[in-house]
């Protein structure tokens, strides 16, 4: 009976570990690939039940940036009421973490997860143009940080978040909502030591402006000296977001040692992230002799180190913890049977795997650029492909550029 | 004995199987049911029905039948989602349209989607329907008074309990001159505790 549930346990094990790191090598393929590729393998892929929230989250990516924006609003809304319903605590499922491994619980969505889904929403809304939808993510958005929020921790709160909300408010023309979340943007980003995109500036100093809030027009002017006066109406705008490359997968890190008594072996695995990339890419907008590079609004490969970080203590508690069950057992089964004892330490090592899981199909980080001009066209060079953009006179645009695919979307108010 | 567990064992595998096939039960469209917390058809009949009650008390219509001799023709316009919430506003402009319908106390007329699929179809009776069928262009009612609106929604959140309140904003504005005749609100607050613990 011990024998084979030791098999069985080794094989379900095995399993799930199987399907974790062929996840992970779909994400390390999207910057060769692309998109489209790893979108008809995931299709392809059954994920586990503890892992739909996971699955739900990179589908939806991926159909968001494969332009399927109608399936990427009902798969990312499925994730979203999935992450909700995890949110609460399983008793079993953490009994079975604590004793025989961390993957049996189901991937519930780390903070940054919680927040990026309705930005991830938002954007399919907007490019489904249905502006309203992707307000109502902004204002679920807004909710979901301000439960996050904790005194002196910027968990969960995302700067591109507030950007996004700041740009829909704008193209909505509710100008106090837009400078509200400018601000909230721009007070996230000193936070965590970021310098401020030149998008960012023009867009507090431009608000201000347009609202009427003279003193903090004239704190704005004070602060960002070099930018010019906005104007009222002065063309078109052309908001830029830019998603570079595939954020970092985490690793396994594992130990094996022998017991005092040297009569089993015990196996502690942890997840780790890699060192940080530090190369990333820009997309440049030109119009005639104007030439703008986006900037850095958002660096999720730190913010998931940063999650990683957080919940570090947790895994560490209940690894050690799962540590001393399995030896109990295998010093159990060892005083019946040697070797029965042996399987058992060997089911024990098999399934002492690091929970590797994340929404690890994400853009490394995320930039953004503004532009304001007469013109009615622009070029777009992103990753060595150049794309043109009309915008009418007078008219409002947002594009979504990547560095995974040349397809580059839009969304224009007239 | 052997038997016996195995029978007892069946019973309760059974048993719980059972527990988790899909069941479907009638419900009344008029009970009230809360699930999630969110805006729900019970929001949104309650809502209408309480706001045109409100709107057909009021001064404006009596001074309308009296200076124009007739009851008034209104139109529902759009009531604007700036709820946190995904909310299909055509279910809540629907149960308006019923309810100031069947009040009688008001004539009304179709949107204008519906108004440019009737004049389509009045376009193509001019080509194709006999003279005595023959519906003319140009015989529509005009309408009174628009509807507008909006839903807002404020949300308080602390961990696994949150307080929704919805607030539901309607105003009446007639159509010749831009008069705001009526303005409506209704408030709903919810307090909705989730679960600290699932299956």
């Amino acid at each position: 009976m011990y024998k084979i549930l030791c098999l069985l346990c080794i094989v379900v094990l095995s399993g799930c570990a199987g399907q974790q790191r062929a996840t992970n090598n779909l994400a390390n393929s999207l910057n060769n690939q692309g998109p489209e590729y790893v979108l008809k393998k995931l299709q392809a892929n059954k994920p586990d039940d503890r892992d739909i929230a996971q699955y739900h989250l990179n589908l939806g990516y991926l159909q968001l940036v494969n332009g399927d924006f109608k399936s990427a609003i009902d798969t990312l809304s499925l994730a979203k009421r999935e992450m909700a319903v995890l949110e609460a605590m399983s008793v079993s499922e953490t009994a079975a973490a604590g004793t025989v491994s961390e993957i049996y619980r189901s991937y519930s969505g780390y903070p940054t997860d919680r927040v990026m889904i309705h930005n991830m929403l938002a954007l399919s809304y907007l490019f489904n143009q249905d502006i309203d939808g992707a307000r109502v993510e902004m204002l679920q958005a807004d909710v979901s940080m301000k439960k996050l929020a904790k005194r002196k921790s910027v968990r969960g709160q995302l700067a591109s978040v507030h950007l996004l909300a700041g740009v829909i408010y704008e193209l909505l023309d509710e100008r106090s909502n837009s400078l509200i979340s400018y601000k909230h943007a721009s007070d996230l980003l000193k936070q965590r030591g970021i310098s401020q995109p030149l998008g960012l500036k023009q867009a507090l100093l431009r608000m201000s402006y347009k609202l009427g809030a003279d003193q903090q027009y004239a704190a704005y002017k004070k602060q960002f000296p070099g930018l010019a006066k906005p104007e009222m109406s002065s063309g078109s705008q052309l908001f830029t977001l830019y998603f570079d490359g595939v954020v970092s997968n985490k690793q396994e890190k594992a130990v094996m040692v022998p017991s005092h008594d040297a009569e089993q072996l015990i196996r502690i695995a942890m997840p780790a992230y890699p060192p940080m990339k530090k190369r990333s890419q820009r997309a440049i907008i030109t119009q005639g002799n104007q030439r703008l590079t986006t900037q850095m609004i958002e660096n999720l490969e730190s913010l998931v180190r940063d999650d990683l970080a957080d919940e570090y203590p947790s895994i560490l508690l209940l690894t050690t913890t799962r540590a001393l069950a399995k030896y109990e057992l295998v010093d159990k089964a060892n005083e019946k049977d040697s070797l029965v004892g042996l399987l058992v330490n060997i089911a024990t090592l098999v399934t002492e795997v690091a929970d590797l899981r994340s929404w690890n199909m994400l853009p490394a980080n995320i930039q953004f650029a503004y532009l304001e001009t007469t013109e009615n066209e622009v070029l777009i060079n992103s990753a060595d492909h150049m794309q043109k953009i009309e915008l009418p006179d007078g008219s409002q645009n947002l594009v979504l550029v990547n560095s995974l695919s040349e397809q580059i979307f839009h969304y224009q108010q007239d | 004995m052997k038997i016996k567990t195995n029978f007892c064992f069946a019973v309760i595998a059974a048993f719980m199987l059972s527990a988790c096939s899909t069941s479907v039960e009638r419900l009344d469209s008029q009970e009230q049911v809360d699930l999630s917390g969110a805006w729900n058809d019970t929001d949104s009949q309650l809502v209408a029905r309480e706001m045109v009650e409100d709107a057909l008390s009021r001064a404006w219509i009596t001074k309308f039948v009296k200076q124009e001799g007739t009851e008034p023709v209104v139109i529902v316009g759009r009531v604007k989602n700036l709820s946190h919430e995904h909310i299909n506003t055509n279910t809540f402009v629907a149960n308006m349209e019923r309810e100031l319908i069947n009040s009688g106390e008001v004539q009304f007329v179709a949107s204008s989607a519906a108004r440019k699929e009737i004049r389509d179809e009045r376009g193509d009776q001019d080509l194709n329907a006999s003279e005595a069928t023959r519906k003319e262009m140009g015989q529509e009612y005009g309408a009174d008074f628009m509807m507008q609106g909006q839903i807002n929604t404020i949300i308080d959140v602390e961990g696994s309990t949150q307080v929704r309140f919805y607030q539901v904003n309607l105003e009446l504005i007639s159509i010749k001159d831009n008069r705001k005749v009526w303005i409506g609100e209704k408030k709903i607050k919810k307090l909705i505790k989730n679960s600290k613990l699932r299956e």
